[in-house]
């Protein structure tokens, strides 16, 4: 029994090892600036999409809040950074508190609004802050955005290209992942996924569910207004166009295809679909309409997520083997 | 000799609009006993345990708790107080299995915030350790260990319902009330009920019991209130229920001859 629990163990610690060899590899093996620019990408979706799997994912609050959020951790690090003269570290924090704020903001109303309410709430939420940075012209730069954000450094030396970049943002990653496995499987993850499925039941187990959601929310907003601060420190530009809706459904997107509620589905999704309209561009005019005709049959046809229907075969092989030696064991 | 009084409503009254569902309600369950709240459908009893436990405003009237005044007090706090519960429509955790279940119910003997789970690595294996142990052995007096893995919605409906009691259990309530919990149960699991809360009224919880089943109601209860549109119209222990006349008018009568009929076809 202890045995096959470790071998099971060993088995995901090589599997992640052997992404992480991977990924690091990666420029190597590419060796492409408009390649490295989608991966540098991926990494800044895949640390938004770890915290949205907190509310979307457990919780099961649709939030289209996301662009937002996104926005307001780009804005506040770069604004801080570009007025203050100090360093994007500085900044990154600043991205935290905001996060922290918004978490309050969000937090609150998912208390009382359900379902398409709350969804409608996160929609607004994203078009007051599009406005807000559109017409704030003196402090957000306007339509016209910011331009030469300073890029992260350590000690003088400057992420400032690419690859630096890259690596940089594998280590955000890491810990974005720990920080989420390590909620995910703990009785915090436990404790949203039922408030998903009855939060009557909770309460009545002595929970304040205000107080568990709305850190839920905070916590949340941390991992996407540090994505946003990811993206400003490296384009250096930012300008309120890029923080539609559009892109919040393109979050919830990520969820849905690697499935809700898991870590890795929600990294697995955010690489799928940030990439694959990248490698569609060879459609030309078509290529965004296939792009969204394959995530959708997608999500249709394997409503669990793709990483659960891949595995699927794989389990029922493992189970009937496990049977059929259980029966020999009989004999 | 008299037990103190653990749950004690006072003119317990609640409107819903023209309807009134409660009327003046005094009910007083004593420490250690076994309290049942009886009545036809529509009586008020589901409005009762929710004003209990703040789920629904009171319109007038208190509930004391332990001597505490808990009117008013929010749903969670009166649960924290030492109050558990059970629903008349199961309300489980589906997507989960019935271990995590259970663990739900205890999450609040745990006291690590957010933060602290993510870095205190040891810490937070405690705290697991501590709720699955617990869970566990609340599973197996329950007969379901075996079924722990199982995910809630896989289960038959008696277990999921059973499963409930184990939930409220994992705060070590003082009180626990249960809305009808042998309805829907096929026979050998309403045995198994009644063997869990007689077993478990041994280890010093106290019950407050809403059930339309006599056979049940009788063997456990050391009292009884008749509820009929919103008043109490009778209160007792068995005997005196099973012979008073308001009452089998009002209820019991139709109710006999109902189980008779539910345990005909059964
Ligand atoms: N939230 C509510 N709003 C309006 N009316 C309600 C509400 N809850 C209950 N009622 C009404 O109050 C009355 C008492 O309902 P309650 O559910 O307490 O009965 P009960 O005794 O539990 O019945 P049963 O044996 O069928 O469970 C019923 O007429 C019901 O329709
Ligand atoms: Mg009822």
């Amino acid at each position: 029994m202890n045995n096959m629990k470790n071998n099971k163990n060993m088995k995901n610690a090589l599997k992640w090892a052997v992404v992480l060899a991977v990924v690091l590899c990666l420029p190597n093996i590419i060796r492409n600036d408009y390649w490295m620019v989608v991966f540098v990408r991926v990494l800044i979706n895949i640390v938004l999409v770890l915290g949205l799997n907190l509310i979307t994912g457990l919780i099961g609050q649709m939030n289209l809040g996301s662009a937002g959020i996104y926005a307001l951790g780009a804005y506040s690090s770069a604004l801080f950074v570009k007025n203050t003269g100090l360093s994007p570290w500085l900044g990154l924090l600043v991205a935290v508190v905001t996060g922290i704020v918004i978490g309050l903001v969000l937090g609150y109303p998912s208390l009382r609004l359900k379902g398409v309410y709350f969804s409608l709430t996160t929609i607004g939420f994203t078009q007051v802050v599009q406005i807000f940075l559109n017409n704030m012209t003196k402090v957000t730069g306007g339509s016209q955005g910011l331009k030469s954000i300073a890029p992260f450094s350590i000690f003088g030396f400057q992420f400032d290209s690419y690859i630096k970049s890259y690596y940089l943002y594998v280590a955000f990653v890491l810990i974005a992942i720990f920080c989420a496995v390590r909620i995910v499987n703990s009785k915090w993850g436990r404790l949203y996924r039922s408030l998903r499925d009855n939060s009557d039941a909770v309460e009545m187990s002595g929970i304040n569910i205000a107080d568990v959601k709305v850190k839920a929310f905070i916590a949340a907003a941390i991992f996407g207004t540090v994505a946003g601060a990811m993206y400003a420190h490296f384009y250096g530009y930012i300008s309120p166009s890029t923080y539609t809706v559009d892109i919040s459904m393109n979050f919830v997107l990520m969820l849905l295809v690697g499935g809700l509620g898991s870590v890795s589905g929600a990294m697995f999704g955010a690489v799928i679909v940030t990439i694959l309209p990248e490698l569609l561009r060879g459609l030309g005019n078509y290529y965004l309409i296939t792009f969204y005709i394959i995530i959708f049959l997608g999500i249709l046809f394997f409503p669990n997520g793709w990483v659960e229907a891949a595995s699927r075969p794989i389990k029922k092989i493992i189970a009937k083997r496990k049977k059929e030696e259980s029966a020999s064991g009989e004999k | 000799m008299e037990k103190n009084s653990i749950l004690k409503l006072t003119d317990v009254t609640k409107r819903f609009g023209g309807l009134l569902a409660v009327d003046a309600l005094n009910i007083d369950v004593k420490e250690h006993s076994i309290h049942s709240l009886i009545g036809p459908n529509g009586a008020g009893k589901t409005t009762t345990v929710n004003l209990i436990t703040g789920v629904l405003p009171v319109t007038s009237g208190t509930v004391e708790f332990m001597g505490q005044n808990v009117t008013g007090k929010k749903t969670y706090e009166i649960a924290r107080l030492g109050i558990g519960r059970t629903f008349q429509n199961i309300k489980v955790f589906q997507t989960m299995t019935l271990l995590e279940n259970i663990m739900v119910g205890g999450n609040q003997l745990t006291k690590m915030g957010l933060v602290r789970t993510i870095l205190d690595f040891k810490g937070a294996a405690g705290e697991e350790k501590m709720l699955r142990e617990k869970a566990e052995s609340l599973l197996d007096k329950l007969g379901m260990y075996h079924l722990r893995n199982e995910y809630m919605k896989n289960l038959p409906y008696g277990r999921q319902k059973i499963s409930e009691i184990a939930r409220a259990m994992m705060t070590d309530p003082k009180l626990i009330l249960l809305d009808e919990p042998a309805a829907g149960l096929n026979p050998s699991e309403r045995a198994e009920l009644v063997k869990v809360i007689q077993q478990s009224f041994e280890e010093g919880f106290t019950f407050f019991l809403i059930e339309h089943n006599m056979d049940v109601v009788m063997n456990l209860s050391d009292d009884i209130t008749v509820l009929s549109f919103g008043k109490k119209i009778a209160a007792g222990t068995p005997a005196q229920i099973r012979d008073n006349d308001e009452v089998i008018t009002a209820y019991l009568g139709s109710a006999f001859v109902k189980n008779k009929e539910q345990e005909g076809a059964e």
